[in-house]
């Protein structure tokens, strides 16, 4: 269960999100949708502890959500992760980096880490890849070696940041139908994407973001005025501003 | 008997120097550092005119100054992102005015500035070997021990700490080894030359190998063929040491370069 409360944030006087108060329940599968801007990254970057809270308060599990989050592995997607492309890591590398935080400081990784990891990636489809540099992998192919270094610590908790993002259309379908099965298995998903056509497939929770919230509750409820007041709003933001 | 007891000092000084750099070298360049080095070197003199100065310790003295710099540089550089580039140059040029001011108040004090900022082998005393032994072995250990914290790090030190790697803990010891590399080498590698011989190992190794871990290795070993080389040639030709295992170092750059020309990709 995550509980936010009050969330409030804004960089350099600029409000980005704006009195959020969203609860999600154990086992479901969430979908944040709303334009690009919305803050629908910046929320999950502070539901995972990467920004500091300013106001308001997140908990997870009860728990005060950076306590828990030093105790726990979360699988995360980052929308864009910024790294050197020739940095010497195979794909196998970056798998492990999901399991790193089980181990004590300065252990090295076990056969059984090892094996872990190139589950993972088969479950991408990307064992092959498992020795490539990532700075030899295609977008989509590196898209899914990341998606495997989320899975990996088979966390509770799975946080997505446009996961479809440069896959193929097979790709996207089969990727979520696996968030199915993991979300099926017990796993709470939460996913921003910008697929509406394949998140009312697959999604159980609907919350839709721009700085405010516009609704968070079941799929099939969302009506044509919620989606127009979330992604119509953003159409007047911009008429303003030029 | 004498003379070779003190060639061999030498020597070793020159292979320790460039080996202990060596092996910070992957790792910083890999986090694209490497102005960091050049920086605390400079830093380390405005270090060394304080002690001078205060009449204190010239090795403790810059070693404690250098290390809370680099602490307050990394500080500063999380904070303030964009701004980390600048403020480093300007702190590197202030320090710098403020040695040579500090150093032409004592005038009548005779400092040996040359070999400060050139470095030079053969004043390194037997004391001053053993530290750079300590020095290797630390490095060694260091890197042995958190090789795992120490890559994930170099990859990406925000994502490494959200896998639950103490990255915060491991760049806080990573930076104090750094200044301590420095400034002990200073000595035998000198204020101007010391970041070259962290910076040019592991460009060359990257050029060779893949693995990170086999960069360090093949650093190492391409620092100690370089000092010893370069030792020779310096002593041969009457040219200054820490010069001439730069150059050296260089020439196996522009080798390497070649060599990857040619490597399958
Ligand atoms: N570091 C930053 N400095 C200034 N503004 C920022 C920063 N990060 C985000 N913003 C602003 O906050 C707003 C929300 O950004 P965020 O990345 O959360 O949007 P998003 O909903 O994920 O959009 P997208 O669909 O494009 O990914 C944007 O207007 C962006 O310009
Ligand atoms: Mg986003």
């Amino acid at each position: 269960m995550i509980r936010i409360r009050g969330l409030s944030f804004s960089i350099d006087g600029l409000t980005i999100l704006e009195d959020i108060d969203l609860e999600i329940a154990e086992g479901e599968f969430v979908a944040i949708i709303g334009p690009n801007g919305a803050g629908k990254s910046t929320l999950l970057k502070l539901v995972l502890g990467f920004l500091p809270l300013p106001s308001g308060s997140i908990e997870i599990d009860g728990v005060p959500h950076l306590d828990w989050l030093k105790q726990h592995p979360v699988g995360y997607l980052p929308q864009r992760e910024e790294f050197d492309r020739r940095f010497p890591a195979s794909a196998l590398d970056l798998v492990l980096m999901g399991l790193a935080g089980d181990l004590p400081l300065g252990a090295r990784f076990g056969e059984r880490h090892r094996q872990r990891a190139l589950q993972a990636l088969r479950t991408t489809r990307t064992e092959a890849l498992a020795k490539k540099p990532i700075g030899s992998l295609s977008g989509g192919e590196l898209q899914r070696v990341f998606l495997a270094r989320a899975l990996v610590s088979d966390s509770k908790y799975l946080i997505l940041d446009e996961p479809e993002a440069s896959l193929d259309m097979p790709g996207t379908q089969s990727f979520f139908a696996l968030l199915r099965e993991l979300n099926q298995a017990g796993k709470t998903v939460i996913t921003v994407s910008h697929d509406l056509q394949t998140l009312s497939e697959y999604c159980s929770f609907l919350v839709c973001l721009n700085r405010r919230l516009h609704c968070h509750t079941q799929t099939d409820l969302v009506n044509s005025e919620i989606m127009h007041k979330t992604f119509g709003e953003a159409v007047r933001i911009i008429e303003k501003d030029y | 008997m004498q003379f070779y007891g003190f060639l061999l000092t030498a020597v070793l000084a020159a292979v320790l120097s460039s080996v202990s750099l060596a092996l910070f070298s992957p790792f910083v360049t890999l986090r694209r550092i490497s102005y960091l080095g050049e920086a605390l070197s400079h830093i380390a003199f405005a270090g060394i005119a304080f002690a001078l100065l205060l009449g204190w310790n010239l090795h403790w003295t810059t070693l404690v100054f250098v290390v809370l710099v680099s602490l307050a540089i990394s500080w500063l550089a999380k904070r303030h992102k964009l701004a980390e580039a600048n403020a480093i140059t300007i702190f590197l040029s202030v320090s710098m005015a403020l040695g040579i001011v500090l150093i032409s108040l004592r005038n009548g004090y005779n400092f040996d500035l040359a070999s400060y900022l050139f470095g030079n082998v053969l004043l390194v005393s037997q004391a001053e070997l053993w530290q750079l032994g300590g020095l290797v072995t630390l490095n060694l250990a260091f890197i042995a021990g958190l090789y795992k914290e120490l890559f994930y790090l170099s990859y990406n030190a925000e994502m490494a700490q959200f896998y639950r790697l103490p990255a915060n803990l491991v760049n806080r010891l990573f930076m104090i080894l750094l200044a301590a590399n420095i400034v002990i080498n200073l000595r035998a590698a000198g204020i101007i030359l010391v970041s070259a011989q962290l910076i040019l190992p592991a460009s060359t190794a990257f050029n060779l190998v893949r693995r990170l871990d086999h960069a360090v290795l093949c650093s190492a070993l391409l620092a100690i063929f370089a000092a010893v080389a370069g030792f020779a040639l310096s002593w041969w030709l009457d040219l200054p040491t820490g010069a001439s295992i730069v150059l050296l170092e260089f020439v196996l750059y522009l080798a390497s370069l070649s060599w990857r020309g040619l490597a399958p990709k």
